[in-house]
């Protein structure tokens, strides 16, 4: 650790420097943007309605709000809360299971030890396919969103294909990396003991980096559950439509209720993929 | 565990593909492909499209991406960008915050002293709690995405930057806080349980021992959020707050796919950047802070 050592005079370290870097970027965007503290202060109607929505979250609903308008055929809330959360389930797992075979295709093709034996291969392949990667993921999922509503109408498959493009981008440069960077020896000695290079890959280096990459899938999994709900703002049935609807009407105990659901369902993955973290670890 | 888990999720998927409507034959079929085909046409840009009407001094592809650029382009890139960096130092503080006050390690009598609460015994309850209910916070923070959190702030801040501001530093912070967590708690203790039995306070040891010690790890998480927020920046916009989003949306609303698919390009490349630079940012990091 050579920066234990005490800086003379008003040299400043390198951790101080990154540091005020840092800062004087904030600033310098917090007034490009022409922030003021008072705004945040809610005034008028935002003051009211910020008392309403604080004070409902400690008493979320348990039955519809609305009195009278109900639709005749309209599930108790209850069982429409869970059927808002079950779709935003079934859309992440549609959509993080296709994400996860196109990824790991894409992963392995990208990372270097898949193409250890044939170099010359790899230079060929390795520049289109990390700018496909890059380009499927830098584009967020909500914006292929409206491309493909606007290209092909509402349609379940349409938010599958909007989360599974930027989530194989990133699964795929994520097990890439992790596909690289792990130990090389058991490979090398598959090598020396003369496996040809599809089984020193497949058996040298694929299990090692497996941990890892179902470590990373799952934790993905939970982003994509966020997401599928984000996508309900956008007329698909998963459970941000549903909040979106009590919002506008005024329904704010309705929101917290969806508000908690989703919490639940991202402690419950959370609780899991902590007891899997515990078993990989010890 | 292992098993169960895996079979929890091959059970799971089966499940939610078998009784879902999800259909890829639909996206297909006759319709959709009339569809596809009119937005491809609106979807050229106009100069180049035949029979559209072109705006004066847009004539060109050229002049008609200045045109964008100068219309809308720049002035999204750029807000986008100053509320992704402003969120991101505002996560960042809260974030390590969160994670000191979240280390279960420092978060003792003894800090980093394993086994050594004899006498201590009340106190190291209170911290052990303090710590366990920072851990929860973290949870709540990022178990609600940015999106809706920027949707609840926004109608109750009117449309200013703040909404997507907060609402990406509410949901990075408790990312952050818990990367935070984990970066204290995998210290490298002895350095510190020697301060700590010299005689450091708890606060001492954070601020001379954790907080040098942590900095290099929790950087290179902030520049790896720094990335998300930027991606996730543009599209808050399309909640009606200035961003690369917001003319987006416009742009949908105004059925002008072609400024659409640009404004995406446009986004997509500043993703790409912010990509690079966190990654330049990451490997200086790399090499010693």
């Amino acid at each position: 650790m050579p920066d234990l050592a005490v800086s003379s005079g008003w040299s400043l370290t390198r951790r101080a420097r990154i540091l005020s870097i840092i800062a004087a970027l904030g600033l310098l965007a917090y007034f490009g943007l022409g922030l003021r503290l008072a705004d945040l202060l809610p005034e008028g109607n935002g003051a009211d309605l910020v008392k309403d929505f604080l004070a409902a979250a400690f008493r979320p609903a348990f039955t519809y709000e609305a009195t009278g308008f109900l639709p005749e055929h309209a599930p108790p809330f209850l069982l429409k809360v869970a059927i808002g959360l079950w779709n935003t389930l079934v859309y992440a797992i549609a959509a993080i299971s296709l994400a996860f075979v196109a990824g790991l295709a894409l992963g392995v093709l990208a990372s270097a030890s898949f193409w250890q034996a044939r170099p010359a291969a790899f230079g060929l392949v390795r520049w289109p396919l990390r700018f496909l990667l890059t380009a499927m993921r830098s584009v967020h999922e909500l914006l292929w969103a409206l491309i493909l509503l606007a290209a092909l109408g509402l349609n379940p498959a349409a938010a599958v294909l909007a989360i599974l493009i930027p989530y194989a981008g990133t699964l795929g440069k994520v097990f890439s990396e992790m596909l690289d960077e792990n130990d090389g020896r058991p490979a090398d000695a598959l090598h020396q003991i003369g496996a040809a290079p599809l089984q020193v890959f497949l058996f040298g280096r694929l299990p090692r980096a497996l941990p890892d990459i179902a470590a990373y899938t799952f934790y993905r999994f939970e982003c994509a559950v966020r997401s599928s709900a984000v996508l309900g703002f956008f007329g698909f049935t998963t459970v941000g439509l549903y909040l979106k609807q009590s919002f506008e009407n005024l329904h704010y105990r309705e929101v917290w209720t969806y508000l908690y659901g989703l919490i639940l369902v991202v402690l419950i993955l959370e609780a899991w993929s902590a007891q899997l973290r515990r078993r990989f670890v010890v | 565990m292992l098993r169960w888990s895996a079979w929890a999720a091959v059970g799971l998927t089966g499940l939610a593909w078998s009784i879902s409507d999800i259909d890829f034959a639909d996206l297909f079929s006759a319709r959709r492909m009339d569809n596809l085909e009119r937005f491809l046409v609106r979807a050229t840009p106009a100069p180049l499209r035949e029979g559209a009407a072109v705006v004066e001094g847009e004539s060109t592809l050229g002049s008609w991406t200045m045109s964008q650029l100068q219309q809308y382009g720049y002035d999204g890139l750029l807000a986008t960008l100053c509320i992704s960096v402003v969120a991101i130092v505002l996560a960042g503080l809260v974030g390590a915050l969160l994670g000191a006050f979240g280390a279960r390690n420092l978060m003792s009598a003894h800090p980093f002293v394993p086994h050594a609460t004899a006498g201590h015994g009340d106190c190291s309850h209170a911290l052990d709690r303090v710590a366990a209910v920072v851990r929860f916070l973290c949870i709540l923070l990022r178990a609600v995405p940015e999106y809706i959190w920027a949707y609840l702030l926004l109608a109750m801040l009117g449309p200013n930057a703040w909404p997507a501001i907060l609402a990406l530093a509410i949901h990075n912070a408790g990312i952050l806080g818990r990367l935070g967590c984990e970066t204290v708690e995998n210290l490298s203790s002895p350095p510190l349980r020697a301060m700590s039995m010299a005689g450091a306070t708890r606060k001492e040891v954070a601020i001379a021992g954790v907080f040098p010690m942590a900095l290099g790890r929790y950087l290179l998480y902030f520049f790896y959020r720094f990335e998300t927020c930027v991606r996730e920046a543009t599209v808050l916009g399309m909640l009606g707050i200035v961003s690369l989003g917001y003319y987006l949306f416009e742009a949908r609303a105004h059925d002008r796919y072609d400024v659409l698919l640009f404004l995406v390009l446009l986004g997509s490349l500043l993703v790409m950047l912010a990509d690079v630079t966190s990654d330049v940012a990451r490997r200086w990091l790399r090499r010693g802070v």
